[in-house]
């Protein structure tokens, strides 16, 4: 499964619409690479465009949205709380 | 020597500083009844000073952006207009009524209506009628976009429909406005992520959800187990609260001994992030603003701003975010707030403000939900009043204030309502 998405619509709904079995897996595949990962973005200028960076940038923005359903609400949404489509945000 | 006593055990700090206010419950009636509802677009929507957008979002001329303001029964478009000033005006074409933009936002050389083609200036003159000569004594010097009143504060616009505001916005501001000048807000808006809801509550609710945080440790008990709280302060009391003219402030307590999650700590690595300043932020008391942690409290981690009517900001070091309630109805209203970090300058930093994102909104995903089922049980009558802690004191100034102004002159002390 792809996780390198550009918009946090679709990281969000891609979330939502995943198993917690397969966040964890995203999660796990991608936790112990990030200090490499990180390292090398950190050279990186923001408005780089070349698309293996973009696609590592966009990796971990996934990672991002899926890592509070992992380490804080153990469930893939917030099931007690607000729909989260209802939210409108900026593409990217 | 006796050990000091921790600020946060102390109990009742605030509210007994303004007993005009008093203590009692206070009404439930305004946040369900239409006829206060149109007291409030009557008497305070459509005579305040209303946040519209940053400055960045205007920079260059022609650079316009529509607010639409349902509660002032109006829509407003603001434009740098050719001489790089922030002009704003009613959406409405002096012929027959139209709005003269459609679009919410772009770059364009002049406004010309989609229905006869009559042309305006940046500037908001009518510059050109098509078949202008089949109409009647038409002075176009008259015609222009009826203006609305526009200002701006450290870069925040500010407009106002009253044609005759009572206090420059300056003066609206206050102290609490001042007191901010010196913050980077510039530079904190380098990059501004935004989020937008309907939500099913009236705005004084909605605003209500924001302007305490002892709900913390139950509404957050998941999003935010211990980074404004610890065994000193369990219940995330305030470091201190104060009424500042028509508004409100809070500084807010941080546990300076938080851990963040492992994927925050890469987010903390590589960025600021409104959470990470509770673990210490850089920056030191005598370089704040005096409206920023004005105790020069250790364990300070954000300050908030509740600018009457509605907009917020909450302002660390490194990030603040921001919100605005607007009523779309008595049990509806436009949800808006934004979340604001420097240009980033690397990819890594990019990740860090991502995440920095995702967090602001599933806090706020915690706060939703409640509002609309509060909204839900209002009009049951199964209770009147609402009961409002020591910490609450800004739910009840909130209320004061709308009320006072309605209210022409409000002699008995406390809200109109528990006389």
């Amino acid at each position: 499964m792809d996780w390198s998405l550009v918009t946090m619509a679709e990281r969000s709904a891609r979330r939502s619409s995943s198993t917690m079995q397969e966040i964890e897996a995203f999660y796990a595949a991608m936790l112990p690479r990030m200090e490499a990962v990180l390292g090398y973005l950190a050279d990186v200028s923001a408005d780089d465009e070349a698309p293996e960076n973009l696609r590592l940038l966009d990796l971990t923005k996934s990672l991002a949205e899926v890592a509070p359903a992992v380490e804080l609400f153990f469930e893939p949404t917030i099931s007690y709380g607000y729909d989260v489509s209802r939210f409108a945000t900026d593409p990217e | 020597m006796a050990e000091a006593i921790s600020p946060y055990k102390a109990a009742k700090r605030f509210h007994y500083a303004y007993p005009e206010m008093g203590t009692g419950p206070v009404p439930i009636e305004p946040y369900i009844s239409p006829e206060y509802f149109e007291l409030e677009r009557e008497r305070v929507f459509k005579k305040v000073w209303l946040y519209a957008c940053r400055v960045e979002q205007l920079r260059n001329a022609g650079d316009f952006l529509v607010i639409e303001l349902s509660v002032c029964d109006t829509s407003v478009v603001l434009v740098r207009d050719a001489n790089g000033d922030l002009r704003a005006f009613h959406n409405m074409c002096a012929h027959r009524g139209n709005k003269i933009a459609y679009d919410l936002s772009g770059n364009i050389a002049s406004f010309t209506c989609r229905f006869h083609g009559w042309t305006y200036s940046l500037g908001g003159e009518l510059t050109f009628v098509p078949d202008e000569d089949n109409y009647f004594d038409i002075d176009k010097g008259c015609l222009g976009l009826t203006p609305v009143h526009v200002d701006e504060w450290e870069g925040f616009v500010f407009v106002n429909v009253d044609p005759e505001p009572r206090e420059t916005l300056t003066e609206y501001l206050g102290e609490l406005g001042s007191g901010l000048h010196g913050y980077p807000f510039g530079e904190l808006s380098g990059k501004v992520h935004r989020f937008e809801t309907v939500v099913n509550a009236n705005w004084k609710l909605v605003k209500d959800a924001f302007q305490e945080v002892c709900h913390t440790p139950y509404q957050h008990r998941r999003s935010l187990p211990d980074a404004y709280q610890n065994s000193d302060n369990p219940h995330t009391r305030l470091i201190d609260m104060a009424v500042v003219g028509h508004h409100g402030r809070a500084s807010l307590f941080g546990n300076m001994a938080h851990v963040p999650s492992p994927v925050a700590a890469h987010a903390y690595a590589h960025g600021s992030t409104i959470v990470s300043a509770a673990l210490g932020p850089e920056g030191s008391p005598e370089t704040d603003p005096p409206g920023v942690n004005p105790t020069g409290s250790p364990d300070w981690s954000f300050e908030l701003q509740v600018f009457f009517p509605s907009f917020f900001l909450a302002v660390a070091r490194g990030s603040y975010f921001a919100h605005q309630f607007l009523p779309l109805g008595v049990d509806k209203t436009l949800w808006q707030s934004m979340i604001c970090y420097p240009e980033p300058t690397t990819l890594a930093e990019r990740f860090s403000q991502e995440y920095s994102r995702v967090m602001f909104r599933d806090i706020m995903c915690e706060d939703g939900r409640q509002l609309e089922e509060t909204q839900s049980m209002l009009k049951s009558g199964a209770k009147q009043h609402f009961q409002l802690k020591d910490e609450e004191l800004l739910v009840r100034q909130g209320l004061y204030e709308v009320d006072r102004m309605i209210t022409a002159s409000n002699t008995t002390g406390g809200l109109v309502s528990d006389a």
